[in-house]
């Protein structure tokens, strides 16, 4: 009789210590996410490319002093990642949550998992580089004019019945009077 | 290890190799890695850093990296080491006064630790110049009967004309996914 107490005691344990874990990589996951689409985290991303964009050409070959610039970025992002979990989990081990994720990576959504790995792909990498680059230089596929002509045209079509100057549309009605 | 090599290092069990191809300068690399992605090849100026493609071939995605060979540029090499799976080593058959160069360049790199899983192609380029070394020649010149570390092959190539390389190609990418992909 005791024996079968016993074994249904474990069963519970086994159970409640599988969702437990379910629900604790759940939230990591939540949090990863989270992490990287705050601000602070794009405000790193931005820091680290305004400190090495004039490095790179858009060339097909690269230069050595690239992989340099690589091994940090992944190093930063990894670390900022790790840290900011280890804020926000009390607790949270690196090592427990990589354990589980051998298990379970396909259980992370699509978008998330691209996005982290798109930071350890180089060619992603040195694209973001060339993007940041023509983008502050100015060199490159302009995309301005195109943002201009589409964003005075939703402006013209909203705000039709009010009579608005479509040449100056960042003045308000009041102003116009 | 962090989150991201993880992440990276599961993902590329899915059917993806990472090759590095390595050699003296002027040995022919960046020509051979651009015939067999189908670009033109004339006008190929020493590399100084390095280069990358990925190719489709076989059901496998391979990601293929060139460095520059010069002298200078050796150093560097040891930063792309870093989970490759195959590791190709290009030989100008036609420059005999450097064979011993390349000889133990060679052996340097097959005493890496992070290469000692990678599976090894020589390729015997340039054989449609005149005065090449044959194929059997580079491999005692190399002395490659002695390597017992990796699983390797020597295979005879024009990188101009595209003679063999698929051949190459196709023996090392069988090689690695003999190694790898059969073991889950």
């Amino acid at each position: 009789m005791a024996g079968f107490k016993d074994l249904n005691l474990d069963e519970d344990l086994a159970v409640g210590r599988s969702s437990r874990a379910d629900t604790r990589f759940d939230t990591t996951v939540g949090h990863i996410e989270d992490i990287i689409m705050e601000e602070r985290f794009q405000t790193l991303q931005h820091d680290f490319k305004e400190k090495y964009y004039h490095h790179f050409t858009d060339d097909e070959e690269n230069k050595l002093i690239y992989t340099d610039i690589f091994k940090e970025y992944v190093g930063l992002v990894e670390n900022y990642i790790q840290g900011e979990l280890k804020n926000r989990i009390s607790g949270f081990s690196m090592e427990d949550f990589s354990k589980t994720l051998e298990n379970r990576h396909d259980q992370i959504g699509g978008d998330i998992l691209d996005m982290l790995l798109s930071f350890t792909d180089f060619v992603a990498f040195k694209q973001m580089f060339l993007e940041y680059k023509s983008a502050k230089e100015g060199t490159g596929m302009d995309f301005s004019d195109l943002i201009t002509i589409r964003s005075t045209t939703s402006l013209r079509d909203e705000h039709q019945g009010m009579q608005i100057d479509p040449d100056s549309p960042r003045e308000g009605p009041s102003s116009n009077r | 290890m962090g989150l991201l090599t993880i992440l990276k290092k599961m993902k590329q069990k899915e059917k993806e190799m990472r090759i590095l191809m390595l050699g003296l300068d002027n040995a022919g690399k960046t020509t051979i890695l651009k015939k067999f992605n189908g670009e033109d090849i004339n006008a190929i100026e020493p590399t100084l850093g390095f280069n990358i493609k990925t190719l489709e071939h076989r059901e496998f995605k391979l990601n293929i990296w060139d460095v520059g060979g010069q002298k200078s540029l050796r150093s560097y090499w040891r930063n792309y080491f870093e989970s490759t799976d195959g590791l190709i080593w290009v030989v100008d058959s036609a420059d005999r006064r450097r064979i011993g160069d390349c000889k133990k360049e060679l052996k340097g790199l097959l005493l890496e630790e992070r290469l000692s899983g990678a599976t090894l192609l020589v390729f015997a380029n340039k054989q449609d110049l005149p005065g090449a070394l044959s194929a059997e020649e580079i491999r005692d010149a190399l002395d490659l009967e002695s390597i017992k570390t990796h699983h390797w092959t020597i295979q005879w190539c024009s990188a101009v004309t595209g003679e063999k390389l698929l051949d190459g190609i196709d023996w090392i990418i069988s090689d690695i996914a003999s190694r790898i992909f059969t073991m889950d």
